[in-house]
């Protein structure tokens, strides 16, 4: 069988990965909120309008560094928005998120048509630009392993280097562990003078930053222009790879993995052509988050009852 | 000569809704003593340590700390002050080690890092020099209660706290572990710290402590020696009515049984009995008491009859009927009528109006709705009878029940369940919080409705008031069993009822089976 | 107390009318900052609409779909669980409408026979689609936004799969469905206005709801559990059944919103991706604030809005997204109960505050007066 050679192994491999790098980020995004007792639901908003900041601002400065800071502070300022309204505001945070994604979604396009006259994308009107590739010496010389771990965009290796940056910042620095102590109990953060709406703020404008990278990577990495949509849901699936693994940063940057295996199988279907109707291949991704989901509260209920079967027997 | 360490004079509080907590009470604490603050529930000592703690400020009074008068702003300034408070429902992260939790607020650093070692020898040299024998790597989750609790000492010591305020520190102890506690508390002592210890449990208080204040309704009665005094005395003060309420009643005729109790036992996650083993038949025609200090599984067995948590074993029936693994509806359909303690949680719909609260029982019957529609000009005429016959001060029935006063709230509760028909009242603390003529309304239409009607009353009340002139059984509940029933709760006096209150006494079985 | 309900109900309302003068503002603001003729583009966005008996017809056409599914969103919202599958339920149905009325078509069956029966697939698409988030939120308690809006995207994959290979019409040049027979589609009435005739079911449909709202037993249900669940639970109302129930209308009247949308406005079946009508219906229901009387009223300012902005479009070239931003913007407004919640805080505990400023003083003095005698009174009887 010609098609499954090691190459092929080794393409898969590094589809899977690249195709991750903006559901580890979202995931990442996901479970700083959810460790400061919040469910960040505007993820796909805050990605998608970085998205489109590191996009105009490289192309009208020429500088793809630029873009890429500019998609950060982009989700960052999303992050105050969302956050000021929730905690000042004292808006349900479900409808603040729902709103703001929603703001997101037509605002983009709204801003884009305004800067270059287009409504779907911007590949005719800015300049193209890409956060660079890197290969890794020697490491690429290995057979498999190394076509699939070199080679990839910076922002990539940003990606799974943010999974230990996130893991140390929780447990290992001080506002880490102010952060976890407000998501777990605020009562008992704020009796020893923590203040909780600053950590609230805190941990929006953080996941403001790494949905600024992952949005950065959709328009500067995945493809090098602004599409209108296209984030197409990644939000989502990033927010169920944290809820997968309860809010654990390794555990939640495995299951957005997983996701992106669904992600890069269904291309790779895609791109065999025949006959399988592709709307079913989109569907992949969508029904696999759905499944997910449904797995990992069937295992979760079944857990509890054992627990409380045992406490019982006690 | 006793060097006072804390004094607070002359402290008035109010609350927003009018609720006078505390009057005029003046008391102090001397250095170096266990200081024991009593008092029934509703007499103010948790507002008044509130006041001290910073967590709410009085209308009027002062605090001398040292002898020189402060004014404390909040929980950071007590804290500041050497004010600690070691909670009674624990403010500690379970999934995080007691170092991290002893250590928050106060973190180590060690190059911008959270120094968690540090913490820990922080940790341990509290622990040690107060003989804790905690393991400062230890999850707080796989803690026992006991250890839980030392941690929440040790968050106070490690905060060089001088006062500290013991909150019903030996609500959730064991007897190994209350002992452990007190070894602390007098190491404490020795080591020149002053403790307030607020407690229901006399004994205790006779055990440790050297003085006493006592405060009843939201007035002190004073501080005293406890050297002069025995357990009698203290509940004597604590115990005890003011207004004398009589209410006019003849003496009941009791029926068949309509509510009977055997064995009933329920047993919570954390393996406690907190029901542990109650027998009793409520009558036709007659309203029985339950009287006990707050706590002793009042809640819990009002919750198990009325299906909003479930029991372990024995058996309940009302009117007949097993409730076991029936829902609340099954058995309000079994002739449970319901006023919960928490009216605003389970008691009422509070953005919804006084109509729609009303009928949240019935509305389901033929006689309230007609296939799939509701009658209202039927409901309405009733609901505005209602309004007049319970006196319910509002503008109209469709006004939202938050915003009438607590008094109406708990009258509209009351409406509902006093007409709905059941020959079974629940009444779990049915006048707490509201104003005099509200309750006094309340506690007469019980009393009326088991004469008149013939329903069966289950009375469970922290009001002494309100349980000695509405029952005509009275019993006692403590650490979930009935250890004392009286079969005339007019005939019993104050001090007695308290003794049983407060274990002191008990009734042995014996002495019980008649009453029961 | 009556100051108070007073007080809430007019606050409530300015509430409302100044979170879309606000919205309409920065709407104005926006138009002017780009436009090369400001003073043009803004009369035409807030005149606009009104210009033509044509434009006013197509606010009223527009309206329609918000209606529906600002109706599905007050069910949820009345049960407080964010199903938000009414978007994908309204592409979907409109597609199973389609291929259902292509194949009955042909069967002959007479339009009054017909009509009432795409309607009522509609509404069971609908139907059995919210089940889905519905179900598992209630017996998995997995995250019911996250479900719904997965459950979208498939839903705007199958219906495009339907139309590609079970209804494609070969003959014309985009993708499209075969026609919908003549017979079905519902007349456009009022002349010149060219108002779909959906109106009148959207019209039934709220008179409809707001029934069971306010009228029936299940309205009240519905009500009692999204105000307190704890106390629905006391006083014996069944949880799980009302919730996933009002999920289920609501899921209905989006799929009814669908079918309307599609026989009354098209000729065949073009969507080829969603239609945001969905979101619509969630501003509506927010601004309506879960009152389904006031959703017609919602749903013509929102289709007002939109009109305007359509117009700009095609006489200012000025795309319609600025408007997403404006409805998100109001939606945040309208929910934040700190807007204008302070202010109205503040009216109420002035007129509070005077009468109980009085009474305290009085108790204060009444206790100190009062405790001397009981202290003393105590003591005697202890000795």
């Amino acid at each position: 069988m010609p098609m499954y050679t090691l190459d092929w192994f080794a393409n898969f491999g590094f589809s899977v990965l690249r195709l991750s790098t903006p559901l580890i980020f979202a995931a990442l995004a996901a479970v700083i909120s959810r460790k400061a007792g919040m469910l960040n639901m505007a993820l796909e908003g805050m990605m998608l309008t970085s998205a489109l900041a590191g996009v105009i601002l490289s192309g009208f400065t020429g500088s793809v560094w630029i873009g890429l800071i500019g998609a950060i502070i982009v989700g960052v300022l999303s992050g105050a928005i969302i956050g000021f309204s929730n905690l000042t505001g004292k808006t349900d945070l479900y409808l603040t998120c729902i709103a703001f994604n929603l703001a997101a979604t037509g605002g983009t396009v709204f801003v884009m048509y305004l800067l270059t006259g287009e409504k779907s994308t911007t590949s005719a009107a800015i300049r193209a630009f890409s956060v660079p590739s890197i290969t890794i010496p020697l490491i690429d010389k290995i057979p498999l392993i190394g076509k699939m771990i070199s080679g990839h965009n910076l922002l990539t290796y940003l990606a799974f280097l943010s999974i230990y940056m996130v893991w140390f910042f929780l447990y290992k620095t001080r506002l880490g562990l102010r952060l976890r102590a407000v998501g777990e109990n605020p009562k008992a953060a704020s009796s020893v003078g923590i203040n909780v709406t600053k950590i609230g703020y805190i941990s929006f404008l953080i996941s403001g930053i790494l949905c600024g990278l992952g949005g950065a990577f959709m328009s500067m990495g995945w493809v090098s222009f602004f599409m209108k949509n296209m984030t197409n849901g990644r939000g989502y699936i990033g927010l169920s790879a944290m809820n997968i693994a309860a809010g654990n940063p390794v555990g939640s940057a495995l299951a957005a993995i997983f996701f992106g295996f669904s992600d890069a199988f269904a291309t790779m279907i895609k791109g065999r052509g025949g006959d399988f109707p592709t709307e079913f291949i989109e569907m992949i991704p969508y029904v696999a988050t759905i499944a997910a989901l449904v797995v990992m509260n069937i295992i979760r209920m079944g857990q509890k009852r054992k627990i409380e079967q045992g406490v019982k027997q006690k | 000569m006793a060097q006072e360490v804390l004094r607070m004079d002359n402290i008035t509080k109010i609350y927003d809704n009018g609720f006078v907590a505390n009057k005029n009470i003046t008391f102090w604490l001397n250095k170096g003593e266990i200081l024991a603050l009593v008092g029934e529930n509703g007499a103010g000592k948790t507002t008044l340590m509130k006041v001290l703690f910073g967590l709410e400020s009085p209308q009027s009074g002062d605090v001398y700390i040292n002898g020189e008068h402060v004014k404390i702003e909040n929980t950071l300034d007590a804290i500041d002050k050497g004010i600690g408070m070691v909670h009674q429902h624990f403010m500690l992260l379970p999934s995080l080690t007691v170092a991290e939790n002893v250590a928050l607020g106060i973190e180590p650093m060690k190059k911008g890092l959270f120094d968690f070692n540090k913490a820990v020898k922080m940790t341990q040299e509290v622990a040690d020099k107060y003989r804790f024998n905690i393991d400062p790597l230890s999850k707080v989750e796989d803690l026992s209660v006991g250890q839980m609790q030392k941690v929440e000492i040790m968050k106070v010591l490690i905060r060089g706290a001088k006062i500290i305020i013991m909150d019903e520190p030996t609500a959730v102890l064991t007897p190994q572990e209350t002992d452990e506690l007190f070894e602390q508390l007098l190491l404490l002592k020795e080591g020149g710290h002053s403790i307030i210890f607020i407690s229901h449990k006399l004994e205790e208080v006779k055990r440790i402590c050297s003085r006493v204040t006592v405060l009843r309704h939201g007035y002190c009665l004073g501080s005293y020696d406890l050297e002069n005094m025995n357990e009698s005395d203290i509940s004597r003060l604590m115990v005890g009515r003011d207004v004398v309420l009589k209410i006019d009643k003849e003496d009941p005729k009791p029926e068949e049984v309509v509510v009977k109790i055997k064995n009933l036992v329920k047993i919570n996650e954390t393996g406690k009995k907190v029901i542990d083993g109650i027998s009793l038949d409520i009558r036709k025609g007659e309203v029985v008491g339950i009287a006990g200090v707050e706590g002793n599984g009042q809640s819990e067995l009002s919750d198990v009859l009325c299906g909003m948590d479930t029991f372990s074993s024995g058996e309940v029936r009302i009117n007949n009927q097993d409730i076991a693994g029936k829902t609340v509806h099954e058995i309000r359909q079994m002739g449970l009528a319901y006023i919960p303690e928490d009216r605003m949680r389970h008691g009422c719909a509070a953005d919804l109006s006084i109509k729609d609260n009303i009928i949240s029982d019935r509305f389901f019957l033929p006689e309230y709705c007609k296939g799939l529609f509701m009658k209202h000009k039927y409901i309405d005429q009733l609901v505005d009878q209602y309004i007049k016959d319970f006196e319910i001060a509002c503008d109209d029935k469709n006004q939202p029940v938050r915003m009438l006063s607590g008094g109406n709230i708990q009258k509209v509760v009351v409406a509902r369940e006093f007409t709905s028909g059941s020959n079974f009242i629940l009444a779990n603390q049915p006048t707490r919080g509201i104003d005099v003529g509200a309750a006094e309304m309340i506690r007469k239409t019980i009393v009326k409705k088991s004469r008149t009607e013939g329903t069966a009353t289950l009375l469970i009340s922290a009001d002494l008031n309100e349980v000695l002139e509405c029952s005509d059984r009275l019993l006692v509940m403590r650490k979930g069993k009935i250890v004392a029933a009286f079969p005339k709760a007019n005939e019993v006096s104050e001090d007695e009822l308290g003794e049983y209150m407060l274990g002191i006494k008990t009734m042995t079985a014996k002495e019980m089976e008649n009453v029961l | 107390m009556n100051k108070t309900r007073r007080i809430e109900t007019t606050v409530e309302l300015v509430r409302i009318l100044v979170a879309i003068g606000i919205a309409y503002l920065i709407a104005l603001i926006i138009l002017y900052a780009i436009s090369d003729d400001p003073v043009f583009i803004i009369k035409q966005f807030v005149l606009g609409p009104l210009s033509s008996s044509r434009r006013m017809g197509s606010i009223i056409n527009l309206a329609i779909p918000f209606t529906f599914t600002g109706l599905c969103f007050c069910f949820m919202y009345a049960v407080n669980k964010f199903n938000l599958a009414g978007e994908g339920i309204f592409m979907f149905s409109g597609c199973i409408v389609t291929l259902t009325s292509i194949y009955l078509g042909k069967s002959g069956f007479p339009p009054v026979i017909v009509i009432p029966l795409l309607l009522v697939v509609g509404a069971f698409t609908g139907f059995v689609i919210s089940l889905i988030p519905a179900y598992l939120d209630a017996k998995l308690n997995a995250n019911i936004v996250v479900v719904s809006l997965m459950l979208n995207s498939i839903l705007v994959f199958l219906s495009i799969w339907i139309l590609k290979y079970l209804m494609r019409d070969p003959s014309i040049g985009s993708l499209g469905s075969l026609p919908i027979p003549e017979s079905v589609k519902f007349a456009s009435i009022f002349g010149k206005f060219k108002i779909q005739a959906g109106i009148f079911i959207a019209i039934i449909a709220v008179i409809v709801v707001a029934i069971i709202f306010y009228k029936t037993v299940f309205g009240y249900k519905m009500r009692v559990v999204g105000s307190n669940p704890n106390f629905a639970k006391a006083s014996g109302i069944n949880m799980m059944v009302t919730i996933v129930l009002a999920q289920l209308i609501g899921g209905s009247l989006a799929g009814i919103g669908g079918a309307c949308e599609i026989l009354g406005n098209y000729d065949r079946f073009k969507w080829v991706a969603s239609t945001q009508h969905g979101f619509d219906g969630l501003m509506v229901a927010v601004l309506a604030r879960r009152n389904p009387i006031l959703v017609p009223i919602t749903s013509l300012l929102l289709a007002y809005i939109r009109i305007g902005a359509d117009v700009v479009n095609s006489k200012g070239d000025i795309p319609i997204e600025f408007i997403t931003v404006i409805q998100g913007i109001v939606i945040l407004l309208v929910a934040a109960e700190e807007f204008m919640g302070g202010f109205k805080k503040r009216l109420i505990y002035k007129a509070a505050k005077d009468d109980l400023k009085s009474d305290k003083e009085m108790v204060v003095q009444e206790i100190l007066a009062d405790d001397e005698n009981k202290i003393e009174a105590r003591k005697e009887s202890m000795e």
